[in-house]
């Protein structure tokens, strides 16, 4: 600290006056959240399509899902150039490992594939929160979800993204029955995960500024991916 | 110096008990023009004489009826630039109050903020008593009931149905003891106050001579001229 | 991390059909570290009046006794109760006076008027900005949980006994995602003619 001022008064006309010094921050939050949840044959993630930087909104129609597979999607939000830089890299690994073993990649597979890459850059991390969901070898729903340097943790439901907190007991409450006294815990239907996951996000637009404008909802069976689209507040 | 041990304050004890700067005050309030104030079941109203010393006044500038909150008035009688200062503390006690309670100061509460500021100019070093007797008249919101106050240059204060301050106070007193009933609306009231007025009214009563504030529900407004001038044609 | 943030604790507060509830959790802590797991941050203020206040448990004592202290002083002076609307704005120039060195607390009042008996909740920031909305409001370090609750949970013209379901799996399920907050809940159910005190039992981690 001390040397750095005697160097800055010993030469001080390397100090241009009025120039303007940044310092590089490589990292940016373009918001958005991810549902995602999982059951008996199914599974469904939902993510919002608000592209955002600070105040401003730099468009509502981005899809934030990523169908890797017939069986699984992957949902990515933080910073949206670290979300395009993993996802290209990761579809450059997907059809590597097509064309060594001639077989597209299982869900889980894909899952530890992802848990590798985010490690790879321990020191330099992708901020971005991840959650994969898909079909297991047995068909039925899995959900996978990351932190940014790569740790995988397999569940059933998962919020992430800005509105990650406001969501994620909800999920507890609404999906997990936690702190409900409930005789029996029925197992929640496609039809009821929809309309849950919908439901949030329409509660989460109201708070968080970073989540809005539609929601896209995957819904993945045995039959293939389908698509639904709600429309959310756009203000 | 020898001079400031008799300056802590005029108002001293004499060997009976009595202030009598405090009287003195009193006296310049008996020599001050006449107000009234009669309180009717629907509002109150205050009154005093307004009658310019020369023809060459330009009337209807100077006031004697004053507005201190929304819903609280005032008049005196005794010395104008004193009843000034009074007038100008009242609104800024009841400013006060609405910006911390952000409700509307009850008249109770103001009239005995106004009477402490009185009662401090008697045993305050370098000052004197005010020279003026105070009518503060208001609408109680959470009563809703009108209230109408005396103040004193003591710093006591009386809640009256009726009364006369000033010159002929005496007289007016007794006149409104006669006339005073609980049921009286408030034009009713307005009519007894000018004819109270008018009994020890020197030379012929007009509408620039006189000056009158009511107080209802809906708040204070000193009548003008056009108004007065009604209310005289019925007396 | 956040000097409001260090004792932990949540309160949270809403309107229903002619009653108000407001709940608060039981943990106090400093950081990491559990203390008491009794601890009130929820006051009676009034008969019908509730304060809740969360953030440094220094300052929540100290206001809680500055603000009994002025309280106490209004309504010996005007001789009647002092309304949840007043004590707002009492409250928030309380605060505002300290504005350049604030209380580390974040207050929510709920109660319903002694007269009219109109339900009434606010809450504030540290320095006095006050917020009535008519829905709930929520304070405490876990406070973006509780938005994401209340916001799915609560709806118009909660009858008391459904606002007390409400509010208290609003409170429970969010703490439950929150490490410095939890331990056990108290319910109060504010209505015309009586006041229910509810302790909820919830997992101790």
């Amino acid at each position: 600290m001390f040397q750095q001022m005697n160097i800055q008064q010993n030469f001080p006309e390397y100090n241009i006056p009025g120039k303007q010094h940044h310092d590089f921050s490589p990292y940016e939050s373009n918001g958005g959240s991810i549902v995602a949840i999982a059951g008996k044959g199914y599974a469904i993630i939902a993510a919002d399509t608000r592209l955002s930087s600070g105040y401003s909104i730099h468009t509502r129609k981005q899809k934030k899902t990523f169908k890797l597979t017939d069986t699984t999607v992957l949902g990515s939000t933080g910073c949206w150039c670290d979300t395009l830089s993993l996802t290209s890299l990761l579809a450059y690994r997907m059809q590597s490992y097509v064309h060594t073993h001639q077989k597209t990649m299982s869900t889980n597979a894909i899952a530890q594939l992802i848990s590798v890459m985010m490690y790879n850059k321990r020191f330099f991390p992708y901020y971005v929160s991840n959650v994969l969901a898909g079909l297991d070898e047995e068909g039925n729903g899995v959900v996978y979800s990351y932190d940014p340097i790569g740790h995988c943790e397999k569940t059933t439901y998962r919020a992430g993204g800005t509105a990650g907190a406001l969501l994620q007991p909800v999920l507890d409450n609404q999906i997990g029955y936690k702190n409900q006294n409930l005789a029996e815990k029925p197992e929640i239907t496609k039809e009821k995960a929809i309309s849950i996951a919908t439901d949030t996000f329409i509660s989460a637009s109201e708070r968080d500024i970073y989540t809005g404008d539609s929601v896209v909802i995957c819904i993945i069976t045995k039959d293939g991916i389908e698509e639904k689209t709600v429309q959310l507040r756009k203000d | 110096m020898a001079t400031e041990r008799y300056s802590f304050s005029l108002t001293t004890f004499s060997p009976s008990g009595k202030l009598v700067q405090i009287e003195y005050a009193l006296a310049a309030v008996a020599a001050g023009a006449s107000s009234v104030g009669i309180l009717a079941s629907n509002g109150v109203v205050i009154a005093t004489e307004n009658k310019p010393k020369s023809t060459l006044y330009e009337e209807g500038t100077i006031h004697r009826v004053e507005m201190v909150a929304e819903h609280i008035g005032m008049v005196y009688s005794g010395m104008g630039p004193d009843y000034r200062l009074l007038v100008r503390n009242a609104r800024k006690l009841a400013q006060n109050y609405f910006l911390t309670y952000k409700e509307p100061i009850p008249v109770v509460q103001l009239v005995q903020r106004v009477a402490n500021l009185m009662q401090e100019y008697t045993q305050s070093g370098g000052v004197r008593p005010f020279g003026v007797s105070l009518l503060i008249c208001g609408w109680d919101h959470q009563e809703e009931r009108p209230y109408l106050f005396q103040c004193d240059p003591s710093g006591s204060y009386f809640a009256w149905k009726a009364t006369a301050m000033g010159k002929n106070a005496v007289n007016g007193k007794t006149f409104l003891e006669k006339r005073y009933s609980d049921d009286l609306e408030l034009d009713d009231a307005i009519y007894n106050a000018i004819k109270t007025l008018k009994e020890s009214f020197e030379g012929k009563m007009t509408a620039n001579h006189i000056e009158v504030g009511i107080c209802d529900k809906t708040g204070f407004k000193r009548l003008d001229t056009a108004t007065i001038n009604d209310h005289l044609a019925n007396i | 991390m956040s000097i409001l943030a260090y004792n932990g604790g949540c309160v949270v507060a809403m309107r229903g059909k002619d009653c108000v509830a407001i709940a608060t959790d039981h943990r106090f802590g400093v950081q990491a570290q559990t203390i008491d797991t009794d601890f009130e941050k929820v006051h009676q203020v009034a008969p019908k009046m509730f304060l809740g206040l969360v953030g440094l448990q220094t300052d929540i004592l100290t206001v809680r006794e500055r603000l009994a202290f002025r309280k106490k002083l209004y309504e010996i002076r005007e001789n009647r109760e002092m309304t949840p609307k007043v004590f707002s704005s009492m409250l928030s120039n309380f605060l505002y006076e300290r504005r350049f060195g604030p209380y580390f607390i974040e207050p929510v009042i709920a109660g319903l008027d002694p007269k009219t008996s109109e339900p009434f909740i606010c809450n504030m920031d540290l320095i006095g900005c006050p917020n009535v909305p008519d829905d709930f409001v929520v304070a405490g370090t876990c406070g973006e949980q509780l938005y994401g609750m209340c916001e799915t949970l609560w709806k118009p013209d909660l009858e008391p006994d459904q606002l007390f379901e409400v509010i208290s799996q609003s409170m429970i399920n969010a703490f439950d995602r929150d490490a410095i907050s939890g331990w056990g809940a108290s319910v109060y159910i504010i209505e015309k003619d009586k006041i229910t005190v509810k302790k909820l039992k919830t997992r101790m981690d």
